[in-house]
């Protein structure tokens, strides 16, 4: 059944009509296809362009004296709606400008601020830094302070030396003088002057061991102590 | 008996009497019903300029990251590539992964009659790439152009600074000196014979019927559509399709009086655009500026545009990456069927900066 042929009338009349078409169509495009219809095609073109000026003109004309707007009056109102519309066109571009600048200034700014952002970080971490080092300075003012205290223990200690050595120096003259008389008298009567004097020099020894001891002190609390100590006693 | 009647129903061929009622049933309902209604592929509006109208149809999937501009001619309305689902060009290459912007040129009033085919490409054509691109955010577009708005999308191109990554034309008039029109026809316009500048100041903007008049002049006898949809007209899927390419070629677009005469002056009597003479704006088009991938398409049995107008553009162009390519097809066919998505997608696929799927 389905190999079956079934008639279909239109198969037949649809090729028929194609090369009909075909050939009308051909006829016809080598009948137009000289100079006579061609100038024939472009006077029919002028003449009805011509009737078509005048038909435009008098309708112009009739619709000045009957005052009613014609289709180049409404064109016209058009244009300026047009024209509106360009300049809103050319306002956007200039708002997408302006836009586009303030994102890149944007950018920039966001960079900037990162950047401060950084610096302030940067400035914390050195400010930290600052901060422990002006305590470790103020324990050295501090130590600074006790070893000028101590400088000037010895400054008086010096002079209690010098005293010390100038009685030194009497008694030494004493003692010659002693030795010059020779009298055992005198001698005796001088005895417990000596003693007297024994008992200053050992007081005298005492003291500078202590001198010594502080002196090992000072060289030990801090190096640039001795600096200072040898600074105040060259100013001395 | 029976070797008798199998003997006649092999010489005379059965009346198929259920497919002739639903025939008739058919072309009743085409006669009677209103023109079909075209949805276009999912689309919105990115910019509207006087009747123009700038549309952007997403892709389904996104695949590409170029998007692809089209131009469609002015002689014609632009919905003919996005003429209903199945069969829209545009709609072919959303579902293929391209983003799609199109320019609906829009029927010209009476007041743009001084519309010139310099605003056309500068003041319309050029600003909705722009337009395009910035919507897109991509940095590059991919310009195509079918028929008339092939040389359109050509002449930006050779005088734009735009990034135009790709440029397809299919089935564009480059050389006017070869013709549709009876030779004498054609010597008259060049020799200025047959001159039209009168007309087309008198009308301001050619009237859509009279541009329907002059297509149909080309072909007087038209009778080939009524009798191959009387032929199908028991099958559904055709009849649709049909009454689609019916609605569109009969429904013509006004012109432009200034571009009629720039269109026949410029193009058909002196063919600036060949010899390197057009100027559009300020600026001289020149062809040979083109260098970027180009691909340009004609179909063998086009009766619009003949191959010899497209193919001296090959030669024209500074373009290392360029192909051309014949299809068999019609001029309006190619993209009736859809059938100019898959070949633009065959060569663009390439070109279009793939996006890599990223697996999670």
């Amino acid at each position: 059944m389905t190999n079956e042929k079934m008639y279909d009338p239109f198969e037949g009349f649809k090729q028929i009509t194609e090369m009909l078409e075909k050939q009308i169509n051909g006829l016809l495009f080598m009948a137009t296809d000289n100079n006579e219809f061609v100038r024939l095609a472009n006077t029919g073109l002028g003449v009805h362009s011509r009737y078509m000026e005048l038909l435009r003109k008098n309708q112009e004309l009739l619709a000045g004296f009957m005052n009613i707007p014609t289709k180049n009056d409404v064109a016209n109102v058009a244009n300026l709606s047009i024209q509106a519309e360009g300049k809103i066109d050319i306002l956007e571009e200039q708002i997408w400008k302006l836009q586009d600048n303030l994102g890149v200034l944007n950018k920039d700014n966001l960079e900037l601020f990162q950047e401060i952002i950084k610096m302030i970080k940067q400035m914390r971490s050195e400010f930290q830094k600052t901060v422990l080092e002006i305590s470790e300075l103020k324990t050295i003012k501090e130590d600074l302070h006790e070893l000028r205290k101590g400088l000037v223990d010895i400054k008086i200690i010096q002079v209690n030396l010098r005293d010390l050595k100038n009685e030194l120096n009497e008694i030494k003259e004493a003692q010659n003088e002693l030795v010059e008389m020779y009298s055992v008298s005198e001698m005796k009567t001088i005895h417990p002057d000596i003693q007297e004097v024994k008992l200053g020099l050992n007081q005298l020894t005492e003291i500078k061991n202590e001198i010594a001891e502080l002196k090992g002190l000072v060289v030990k609390e801090s190096p640039k102590g001795k600096a200072k100590e040898k600074e105040l006693v060259t100013i001395k | 008996m029976l070797n008798t009647q199998g003997s006649i129903n092999e010489f005379i061929p059965l009346f198929d009497f259920e497919k002739e009622t639903k025939r008739w049933q058919q072309v009743y309902k085409i006669v009677n019903e209103p023109k079909p209604d075209i949805i276009p592929t999912r689309r919105e509006a990115v910019w509207k300029k006087n009747k123009s109208t700038l549309w952007y149809h997403p892709a389904k999937e996104k695949k590409y990251k170029i998007p692809l501009f089209f131009v469609y001619s002015l002689l014609n309305k632009s919905y003919i590539l996005d003429i209903g689902e199945g069969s829209s060009v545009i709609g072919g290459l959303t579902q293929l992964g391209y983003d799609v912007y199109l320019l609906d040129w829009g029927s010209p009033g009476y007041e743009d009659s001084n519309l010139s085919i310099d605003n056309y490409v500068i003041d319309y054509l050029a600003v909705a790439v722009k337009r395009a691109i910035r919507h897109s955010g991509i940095q590059e577009i991919s310009l195509v152009g079918y028929c008339l708005g092939g040389t359109l999308a050509a002449i930006l191109a050779s005088i734009t600074d735009l990034p135009i990554k790709n440029l397809v034309l299919s089935t564009i008039p480059i050389d006017f000196s070869i013709g549709i029109v009876p030779n004498k026809w054609l010597e008259a316009l060049q020799n200025g014979h047959l001159n039209f500048d009168r007309f087309a100041d008198v009308y301001g903007v050619i009237p859509a019927d009279i541009m329907y008049a002059m297509f149909r002049g080309l072909s007087p006898i038209y009778i080939s559509p009524m009798v191959n949809l009387v032929t199908r007209a028991y099958d559904e899927d055709y009849v649709e399709k049909w009454r689609r390419m019916d609605k569109w070629t009969k429904d013509a677009t006004p012109f432009s009086g200034t571009a009629f005469k720039q269109l026949i002056n410029d193009f058909y009597k002196e063919n600036k655009l060949i010899k390197g003479e057009l100027m559009i704006g300020d600026k001289r088009v020149d062809l040979s500026n083109i260098n970027c991938p180009l691909f340009v398409l004609s179909t063998s049995r086009d009766t619009l545009v003949l191959e010899p107008q497209s193919l001296p553009i090959m030669d024209l162009v500074s373009s290392k990456d360029k192909t051309y390519q014949v299809v068999e097809a019609g001029h309006v066919s190619l993209a009736l069927t859809g059938m100019f998505s898959i070949i633009a997608d065959k060569w663009l696929s390439s070109r279009s900066e793939e996006i890599q799927p990223v697996f999670t």
